[in-house]
């Protein structure tokens, strides 16, 4: 019987129902819970050049190396909220670009709402009202496990009398196997633009030309079902789109969710938000007023979605430092070609870095919080299995702490 | 330490000070007895000081904040604020980040500012960002009434007594100041698909009214002791003929006090070719007729902004006028909803240019300015940088009545603004900006500068253009310290985090512990705060007095 109940830091779900008995963790059957629960420190100590030498030193060099750099880029950034807050604080002070690594799928989900607007909802009222709920791209369950059993197959939702109606609409090989899924449409990858279109072009009461590529019969009555739903639901992965149809399809589907609320009510949901993805989102709009893709390099923030990404900087040489930090993963600093500082966690293999600051998990070696992929949820993380480690947070104002003083 | 402030006027009208010549002794933080000892001293003759000023009403953080950061990604590109010595670098207007909003604040004079809708379950993340809002005090009124739980309570017939449990249960766990009610009923009601809800209305599901929301929540948070009195946005915001929904709301309190959150949104009438008219006059009536009704303006001012409410209900109807042509709606957790849609609000418009009038008609014809407080419901009517202009047009009628010349002419010819001859003395500035704040919300030791209170003073150069007196103090200290000089901030201390802690029948818990497991999303113990981890982001919980005052 476990003592405690505590959240998981390793999915967007942030499923808090995690059990905790001494040091061990009931992971309630989830694969990712388990394998992120099972990570155990392997390189603890600090290192420059590869000798080992106290946090505060390494920080010290830390700062010397990016504090020399004319751009550093400070990306990884699988923090918690306060590593995140700390580490937009250190970008700040050093002119840097911060900007999460391979995002391009979240940020063409922000970008649709800064550009047009949302009609969304938070997972506990998709849990509890949901009736009728489209899934667009891929399987959710391979982004978050527990996600048919928390917000689909949850018992006691409050104002749904039977299981919703969940239709799949993608390519067979990314079908979800969930028992929850009752009807399953299967449309290649490079015809999902087409299939969302068709889908809101048949709610506007348009007639569609028969053709091949796309299963028009059940578009027409998934598009019927939304429009009779009381609460309909469209749940999308949108890096199960070709990159270059996102932004579009986003579009259409805005639209669709538009049309059904002038008569009835339909929601939708991005995937995504592992490794706190919407946390650092959420602080960098607090902080600096965008949600990634940011320059301090000019004294002020700077959005930029294309010229700060940060897989483009590195890969057209345009940084001279990489500030990389990786600590609800163990993702290892991409090759940059650039002096590098890493914040590892403590079970990430020896870094090809100048300099290695081992940190802890957050959840597992200390506390702090997450934010759940809703964008509205903060969950508090435990300390599972206390350690000595220190935070992001600690480390990101250890090395703040040896930059000079700001001019 | 010892700080001496000599020869300055001082409006202090918590302790009676009337603009006289007084010195002003500050020590460790707080003010401090005449005494001749002093480490520093300010001559400030010829100046005048006030407390520093508390907003009572911004939406400054929070999810629903950070959603209007997103659509206003346009004004941030525009609006850029450099990294300083001191200072964080920062963007935006209507909807700054938060190191701005703290540093403008505390420009402008400002050492508090209270974020007015809090959903419960977004209260952790809110929190956290306010962890890194500078220098001024802070704190939030939490929202319920669209809350599934209690909604359902009432159906079920729940006492006061259970109800008043709820209420301080929720506070403590998400570490409110206040408690806050958005269109009592009707943002649930919207999740059901129902697109209006009037007070008397069974709403969707539940058959709750909001007249019932609006007597229950009112009458706990009396009864448990929380100073500030239900803080509501009326149902039908925005609506033309709102103005009957808000007298009815006032008459549902049933004698519990109330404060009438952005009223100038609320009291609209159907006269006129256009249907839509100015109703200040009978709302100032009702609030001049019962002393235990109060209410902030949400006045508004043209140009652009974004407007971020709660109220998923009235914002889908207003999507219509959003400019640009953007919005978001979002509903959460069963406990709340947000609305986001840019405005331009503008004088050529005959609606704006009379929106604008029914403000400035309100601030002038409620009587008490302990009753009226000066807001523009920050970001919605405008953002809380137009304060100073809004002085002027109070403390100026000339200036008033040039502005009004200058508007939509049906506009002018159905206000009767120009008729209104009051203008708001600096001792009045000091009341609604300070004193009857720090009094309504239960603040001890703030916007007074009496012995033990905190010492946060603004000095301004006195100036007969008010709008360049209240833009640019000449000091502005925060505990003491000087935070602010001609403009510059010399630094960015955090200020305290202000909650209020009402007592409960723990039974309440199991009830709620229930509720939690069978049907939402999150843990009770992870869904409550801890003092530990808020403590851990950085933020100082200041817990002000709150003294059950038993069934009325």
């Amino acid at each position: 019987m476990a003592t405690h109940t505590i959240a998981c830091p390793f999915c967007g779900l942030v499923c808090d129902d995690l059990g905790l008995d001494q040091d061990r963790v009931d992971v309630r059957g989830c694969a990712k819970a388990a394998a992120g629960f099972a990570r155990r420190p392997a390189i603890v100590e600090h290192r420059i050049a590869g000798r080992a030498v106290p946090l505060d030193e390494a920080a010290a060099a830390a700062a010397k190396l990016l504090g020399g750099a004319r751009l550093p880029l400070v990306s990884g950034l699988a923090a918690d909220l306060a590593g995140i807050r700390g580490l937009i604080a250190l970008a700040d002070r050093l002119g840097a670009v911060i900007d999460r690594w391979q995002s391009s799928a979240q940020q063409a989900n922000l970008a649709l709402q800064q550009h047009a607007g949302a009609l969304t909802a938070t997972f506990g009222e998709i849990a509890n009202r949901a009736d009728v709920v489209l899934l667009l791209g891929a399987d959710p369950a391979a982004r978050q496990p527990r996600f048919f059993e928390r917000l689909l197959r949850n018992g006691g939702a409050l104002y749904r009398t039977a299981p919703p109606h969940v239709a799949f609409i993608g390519p067979a090989a990314a079908a979800p196997a969930d028992p929850a899924v009752s009807e399953r449409v299967f449309v290649a990858e490079d015809a999902l633009l087409d299939a969302v279109g068709a889908l809101a072009a048949i709610g506007e009461g348009q007639k569609l030309a028969a053709t091949t590529t796309l299963p028009l019969p059940a578009l027409s009555a998934l598009a019927e079902r939304l429009a009779a739903a009381r609460y309909g639901t469209i749940v999308w992965d949108i890096a199960a789109f070709p990159a270059a149809a996102r932004g579009a399809a986003l579009a259409i589907l805005l639209r669709l969710m538009r049309q059904l609320t002038r008569r009835t009510r339909c929601v939708g949901l991005p995937l995504g938000g592992e490794d706190n993805a919407q946390g650092a989102a959420t602080a960098m709009l607090w902080q600096a007023g965008w949600p990634g893709r940011l320059s301090f390099a000019a004294g002020v923030p700077q959005h930029d979605p294309w010229g700060n990404d940060a897989e483009r900087l590195v890969a057209a040489g345009e940084i001279d430092a990489l500030l990389w930090v990786a600590a609800l993963t163990a993702a290892a600093a991409p090759k940059s070609g650039v002096p590098t500082v890493a914040i590892l966690a403590a079970d990430a293999p020896e870094a090809a870095a100048e300099v290695e600051i081992r940190v802890g998990i957050p959840g597992i070696d200390h506390g702090g919080a997450m934010l759940r992929a809703d964008a509205v949820v903060a969950l508090p993380l435990t300390a599972a299995r206390p350690s000595g480690l220190p935070s992001v947070a600690a480390a990101a104002a250890a090395i703040l702490a040896h930059l000079p003083a700001a001019s | 330490m010892i700080t001496r402030l000599t020869g300055a006027r001082v409006f202090d009208p918590a302790n009676g000070v009337r603009g006289e010549v007084r010195d002003l002794f500050i020590a460790d933080g707080r003010m401090a007895a005449p005494t001749d000892r002093a480490d520093r001293s300010y001559d400030l003759g010829g100046l005048v000081v006030m407390p520093g000023a508390i907003d009572i009403h911004s939406h400054i953080a929070g999810g629903k904040v950070n959603l209007g950061r997103l659509l206003m990604s346009e004004e941030h590109r525009d609006e850029l604020v450099a990294r300083g010595p001191a200072t964080r670098s920062g963007s935006g207007v209507a909807t700054p980040s938060i190191f701005a909003t703290g540093y403008r604040y505390a420009a402008l004079g400002y050492t508090a500012a209270f974020e007015p809708a809090m959903v419960p379950s977004n209260a952790r993340a809110t929190h956290l960002e306010t962890a890194d809002l500078p220098i001024i005090d802070k704190g939030a009124y939490v929202m319920l009434g669209n809350d599934e739980l209690l909604l359902r309570l009432v159906a079920a017939g729940a006492e006061q007594e259970r109800i008043n449990d709820y209420v301080a249960w929720m506070m403590r766990a998400t570490a409110a100041l206040g408690v806050k009610t958005v269109n009592p009923g009707g943002i649930s009601a919207f999740k059901f698909n129902a697109r209006g809800l009037a007070i008397d209305e069974r709403g969707p599901q539940h058959g709750v009214t909001p007249r019932q929301i609006v007597q229950m929540l009112s009458r706990a948070v009396f009864e448990l002791g929380v100073p500030h009195p239900l803080h509501i946005h009326c149902n039908n915001l925005g609506v033309p003929g709102n103005i009957d929904t808000t007298l009815a709301t006032i008459a549902a309190a049933d004698g519990f006090p109330l404060h009438l959150t952005h009223a100038q949104f609320h009291s609209y009438g159907t006269e006129g070719d256009r249907h839509f008219s100015s109703a200040a006059a009978r709302l100032a009536e009702a609030v001049n007729r019962n002393p235990s009704i109060s209410l902030d303006v949400g006045q508004i001012m043209f140009g652009q902004t974004v407007t971020a409410s709660g109220d998923t209900m009235a914002q889908y109807r207003n999507r219509a006028f959003a400019s640009p042509g953007k919005w978001i709606l979002m509903d959460i957790e069963c406990d709340g909803g947000c609305g986001l849609v840019p405005f331009r609000y503008r004088d050529s418009n005959f609606v704006n240019a009379l929106q604008w009038a029914i403000g400035l008609e309100l601030f002038l014809l409620i009587e008490d300015p302990w009753r009226v407080f000066l807001t523009t419901d920050h970001p919605n009517g405008a953002p809380f940088t137009c304060y100073p202009h809004l002085i002027r047009l109070l403390m100026d009628r000339s200036f008033r009545n040039d502005c009004l010349a200058a508007i939509h002419p049906a506009a002018q010819k159905a206000t009767t603004l120009g008729s209104i001859a009051r203008e708001y003395t600096l001792e009045e500035i000091a009341i609604a900006t300070r004193a009857a704040p720090a009094r309504i919300l239960g603040l001890a030791g703030r916007g007074q500068l009496g012995p033990g209170a905190a010492a946060d003073i603004t000095v301004y150069a006195e100036d007969g253009d008010r709008e360049r007196m209240f833009a640019a103090p000449r000091h502005v200290f925060k505990a003491g310290v000087e935070i602010v000089h001609d403009g510059a901030i010399l630094a960015a201390p955090p200020g305290a985090t202000h909650v209020v802690r009402p007592d409960y029948d723990p039974a309440i818990e199991g009830v709620i512990g229930a509720f939690f497991e069978q049907h939402m999303s999150v843990g009770l113990g992870h869904f409550r705060l801890s003092e530990g981890e808020l403590a851990d982001a950085g933020l100082s919980l200041v817990a002000q007095p709150c003294r059950p005052r038993g069934r009325a």
